[in-house]
């Protein structure tokens, strides 16, 4: 919450320099990863979902207060550890498989 | 339909037959979790694939008995799944306002930690909740 933002927060009612000026469309909230996160929370053991949540929390709340440039930041940590997190179970989960066919193929020629 | 839509579906199904056809807890060959392996603690993702396997055979009580947080996500999964399905088919673009309320994540985060301690607790009330 406390971090800097570029500039002083506009007076209240008025637009912060530089964000909408038209006060047309409003800028679409970045992606956060959320959804992403839950799934490797429960499917990839590792804590890096934790890390997902956390960030998906600054992106939200972020945005609502109208930091915008802050919540695109969060949305890329949030990405970054959600990504982390989905490979590292990839990746123990190829591990383990590999493991399996090493052993079983090990076994099959000690047995012939 | 795109290509990684496709991937994504034979992914879903084949691992869908897996954890149908073979019981985590008799079959050894599935990944064990590095903070289970290292630690001997169960983290809160802990139980998750022999819970799969009872959701796989409509077992509800005993994929809550492995795994509590998995069968409580699954109503908002599922719900994620078919507004971006519709979504798709309908060319429209639907999202769930929930998801972007700045009051959501802090409630998982909130829910996934107590879930991690309270599982961890070798005690009568917690202990229900260990993989």
């Amino acid at each position: 919450m406390e971090d800097q933002t570029p500039q002083d927060p506009a007076p209240f009612g008025q637009q912060p320099f530089g964000q909408s000026p038209f006060g047309g469309a409003p800028t679409p909230q970045p992606k956060n990863w959320l959804v992403e996160s839950i799934l490797v929370t429960l499917f990839c053991c590792l804590p890096f979902g934790i890390a997902g949540i956390v960030n998906a929390a600054n992106v939200n709340s972020k945005y609502a207060m109208g930091d915008y440039a802050g919540a695109q930041a969060a949305s890329a940590a949030a990405g970054k550890w959600t990504k982390i997190g989905f490979f590292c179970g990839i990746g123990v989960g190829i591990l383990y498989i590999l493991f399996f066919v090493v052993l079983g193929m090990g076994g099959a020629l000690l047995n012939r | 339909m795109k290509l990684k839509y496709i991937l994504g579906l034979i992914i879903a199904v084949v691992l869908s037959v897996v954890y149908y056809k073979f019981n985590p807890e008799v079959y050894h060959f599935f990944p064990e979790c590095p903070f289970h392996k290292f630690l001997h603690l169960d983290c809160p993702g802990c139980g998750s694939q022999r819970a799969l396997n009872a959701l796989l055979h409509l077992n509800i009580a005993k994929a809550v008995d492995h795994n509590l947080l998995l069968v409580l996500s699954i109503p908002l999964l599922l719900a994620q799944l078919s507004v971006k399905v519709y979504s798709y088919f309908t060319a429209q673009t639907i999202i769930l306002n929930f998801w972007h309320k700045p009051v959501t994540p802090k409630i998982i985060f909130a829910l996934v930690i107590l879930f991690w301690i309270a599982r961890n607790i070798p005690v009568k009330p917690f202990n229900y909740l260990a993989a």
